[in-house]
């Protein structure tokens, strides 16, 4: 290093209070109501009657810096500078000129950026590394969600579903994004137990490999006189927690790797409780580079729900109301012994009532 | 050499067709001037023709002094693919709500044009900002340069991960308490536990403001600490009649959904019981002009969410039913500390809170870290009749068997 | 107190020597290992902390990542490789 300044450690983050444009600094904590104004474009009225409209905008998460100084450009033209990400890896300018946001989404359109995801939209899909960057990916996650969003843009640009959508992608069980309470959650799995790799005992402590399966599949073994572990195969449900603690133990394999699918789940207390998406397909084999069983699956899913949902009603809510067996009918899946849990607790997942649909 | 540049990718060129932004275009847009994404991008196309992807474990790269912010990676075909030998991952702590200035997005910019990739996520899955890709030697410059501009690493590891929020106060209504302001205060209070594993297994913070959890805490932070109010939901009884000409149909869509039917409208007045209701936020949401939560404002904390791993997903449960959250904070990080306390002396290994308290049972749980039970904690009493009582009564001079092993 | 941190970095870096290539050791681990060898009148989790500290700054240990933190001997990095 050149310069012989003191090594700073732990300041923590900066204060967002030094990002807050003026008009939040002047109402902060001061909001009345808020109006969408169109897709993409919302307005938050103050007490004072200051007004902050936000355009929000979808970006690739993957993105280059060249585009996020693009970003900061069109805050610096629109907003004052003023800009923030949401949670779901979408962008948002924040402006207080109204005349600012037609030129703004035009900038926008020619970076290829839709506005959109606010309301009654499906917005942006959290998602994970996938090939990109992940070692115990059992999918990749970027194209995954391109394709989808691709054929679901409609959905994004425009408010025509009875509420909103919140669509989520883990590569793995690991699930970096906890996906699994989301109205659609799409799930990289294994399908195959590990492999043993020569020379385990190497870089793996045995008792910490053993202990690290949930289903006790995992028991010490001799292979050519070295202590090494072998895997009870039928008591592997491909979770590859003992693949996140030894790296001699992988799981991934073209041919059984894929994705599943999951619905019904959500966080907000809205109306029902938070839960759990539950599983709607078990397996479809990963067919990159776009996944076309898996995008019109999803078309499937979501235009069922769009087409028979009351107004408000999340995925999950739908479903409830017309009851699972209907659900896979009206979607077009098939059920199978896989959609039946069998791990802990399983029991409370069974029907225990005479209340059937006939 | 790794084929990449021009038709050297067709899988991955199908994925800059389409009306939704492409992760390829932005990749090989740096393509061109670095040679790392040059590899990456041939790597990638690679995984998409063999379908199985060339990464391996991280292990021990970081920067020094510290036990997380960097997620080291290898790829499996380094003599291929040799300028992305080292592809490590730096988690960047981002600001409260995810609020940037221009200036500040661009000193990041530069940074890591400078020392990476020139890759990014923003943002990662726990909130951080994501620097993707760059080799061991260039951490410290990188780290060195980041805190000269203010930044700090996040969290990975067995520690506290980078806490996060919605936008709460700076621009939704319906906050019930400044969530940007906590999540910085704990971020800042617990800088050690962040940087330095301490723990049998990851913590998570997650701040929503109010019921509707929009950084989802209830499903994916250990803590997760949503807004809420004891208080009557406000109404501006002109507003809802406004929404009703507007065409909502306030019977069926408000009152019909209203999880404890504690609303009634007449067509003219809407009435609600607020001592029935529980704060979902439906009818605000359906009516944000007419309705809003309360002044009596603060956050119910629950704790013990969890994606799969290990022993199965879990969703927060309800640890303290209301509190007033106003800084420094200090009831709420002393309940921290003393759940913390607990789970380092009794957590095994790779265990998450809301595992152990699943392993030893909520009760004892409670008593543990000094906490009342309440009926608010459960969506149910027990129905099962094996209960462990701790004691007996003896009449006087019982012989059982009740003698202690040893006084 | 009466021991110090650097007493407790000392017993804390035997004990990671004597324990590698056999066991990682976490953080937990080398706090109630010496707390136990100590005893609690002298030793406690602050003094552990500052003494992890201690070897971690010095460079004499380092944090590793095997699905979980552990605090090891500096070893050649892509230890991972299998
Ligand atoms: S993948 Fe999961 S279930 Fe299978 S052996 Fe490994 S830890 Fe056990
Ligand atoms: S969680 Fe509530 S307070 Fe926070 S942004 Fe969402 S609606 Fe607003
Ligand atoms: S917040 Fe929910 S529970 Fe309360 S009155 Fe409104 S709809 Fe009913």
């Amino acid at each position: 290093m050149t310069t012989a300044a003191q090594r700073k450690t732990d300041i923590g983050p900066p204060s967002y209070e030094q990002f807050l444009p003026p008009v939040i600094k002047q109402n902060y904590g001061r909001w009345k109501y808020h109006e969408i104004l169109r897709p993409g474009v919302m307005v938050h009225v103050a007490r004072s009657g200051d007004k902050l409209y936000t355009v929000r905008a979808a970006s690739s998460r993957l993105m280059g810096i060249e585009r996020i100084r693009r970003f900061a450009d069109l805050a610096d033209k629109y907003c004052g500078g003023y800009l923030r990400f949401t949670s779901r890896h979408n962008v948002e300018f924040l402006l207080t000129d109204q005349s600012k946001i037609e030129p703004l989404i035009a900038d926008l359109a020619r970076l290829g950026h839709p506005v959109g995801g606010m309301g009654n939209a499906i917005s942006a899909i959290v998602h994970t590394q996938g090939w990109v960057h992940c070692h115990s990916a059992a999918t990749d996650a970027s194209g995954v969600v391109k394709a989808v969003m691709d054929d679901l843009h409609e959905y994004f640009v425009e408010r025509k579903l009875p509420a909103k959508l919140r669509v989520a992608l883990a590569c793995c069980l690991n699930m970096c994004g906890a996906v699994h309470c989301s109205d659609i959650a799409i799930l990289g799995v294994h399908r195959r137990p590990p492999r043993v790799q020569g020379g385990l005992k190497r870089i793996c402590e045995i008792p910490n490999v053993i202990a690290s399966c949930p289903t006790a599949a995992i028991r010490p073994a001799t292979v050519n006189g070295e202590p090494t572990v072998e895997i009870d195969e039928a008591n592997c449900m491909f979770c590859a927690n003992c693949f996140s603690v030894c790296p001699a133990l992988p799981l991934a394999d073209p041919l059984n790797d894929g994705i599943s699918i999951w619905v019904g789940g959500k966080v907000s207390n809205a109306r029902s409780e938070p839960t759990f998406s539950k599983l709607a397909i078990p397996f479809i084999p990963n067919n990159p580079p776009r996944w076309p069983e898996v995008v019109t699956s999803i078309r499937r899913i979501v235009e069922v729900w769009a087409k028979g949902a009351r107004p408000f009603e999340r995925m999950g809510e739908f479903i409830e109301r017309i009851g699972w067996p209907r659900f896979f009918q009206e979607a077009g899946i098939e059920f199978r012994k896989e959609h039946i849990d069998d791990y802990r607790y399983a029991g409370l997942s069974y029907k225990r009532s005479a209340q059937l649909r006939h | 050499m790794a084929q990449s540049g021009n038709n050297g990718t067709p899988l991955l060129d199908e994925l800059e067709k389409g009306p939704w932004p492409s992760f390829v275009t932005q990749i090989k847009e740096q393509a061109a001037k670095n040679a790392m994404c040059k590899d990456l991008l041939a790597l990638l196309e690679r995984s998409y023709r063999e379908k199985v992807g060339h990464w391996k474990h991280g292990g021990i790269v970081g920067v020094l002094g510290y036990g997380g912010g960097v997620i080291g990676r290898y790829n499996d075909l380094p003599e291929e693919y040799p300028h992305i030998a080292h592809f490590h991952t730096m988690r960047v702590n981002m600001p409260s709500g995810w609020f940037y200035t221009s200036a500040s997005l661009r000193t990041i910019c530069d940074i890591w044009e400078r020392h990476g990739s020139g890759l990014t996520n923003m943002h990662g899955s726990t909130g951080d900002i994501i620097l993707l890709g760059t080799t061991t030697d260039q951490l410290e410059p990188a780290f060195r340069e980041l805190t000269e501009a203010g930044f700090d690493l996040g969290g990975s590891g067995s520690a506290v991960r980078t806490p996060s929020c919605c936008v709460g106060p700076a621009r939704c209504e319906w906050a019930c308490y400044d969530t940007l302001h906590l999540t910085n205060d704990l971020t800042h209070t617990f800088q050690d536990e962040l940087h330095r594993p301490a723990f049998p297994y990851k913590f998570k913070f997650k701040c929503s403001g109010c019921p509707n959890d929009c950084v989802a805490a209830i499903a994916r932070a250990d803590m997760s600490i949503i807004g809420t109010w004891r208080d009557d939901i406000k109404i501006d009884q002109a507003e809802v009649r406004a929404a009703a000409q507007a065409g909502l149909d306030i019977h069926r869509d408000v009152c019909a959904r209203c999880p404890t039917q504690c609303m009634e409208w007449d067509g003219n007045t809407l009435a609600i019981d607020d001592a029935n209701c529980v704060k979902c936020m439906h009818c605000i949401n359906a009516m944000p002009k007419a309705l809003a939560p309360g002044d009596d404002r603060g956050a119910t904390i629950l704790l013990g969410s969890k994606a799969p791993i290990v022993q199965g997903a879990q969703l927060s449960a309800v640890l303290v039913p209301f509190v007033k959250l106003e800084p420094p904070y200090r009831e709420l990080k002393d309940l921290v500390q003393r759940i913390w306390d607990f789970w380092c002396e009794n957590g095994k290994n790779r265990e998450r809170v809301g595992e152990l308290v699943q392993r030893v049972g909520l009760g004892n749980f409670l008593e543990a870290i000094g906490v009342e039970p309440l009926p608010e904690m459960l969506a149910y009493p027990r129905d099962n009749p094996y209960v462990f009582y701790e004691e007996y009564l003896e009449a006087e001079g019982d012989e059982g068997a009740a003698e202690p092993a040893a006084q | 107190m009466a021991v110090t941190s650097e007493t407790v970095a000392d017993a804390m870096y035997a004990m990671i020597a004597e324990y590698q290539g056999k066991k990682k050791l976490k953080a937990t681990d080398l706090t109630k290992a010496m707390i136990e060898k100590f005893g609690e009148a002298e030793c406690d989790r602050q003094v552990c902390k500052a003494a992890i500290r201690t070897l971690i700054d010095s460079g004499k240990c380092v944090y590793t990542y095997f699905g979980g933190s552990y605090i090891e001997l500096p070893h050649a990095e892509g230890a991972a490789q299998g």
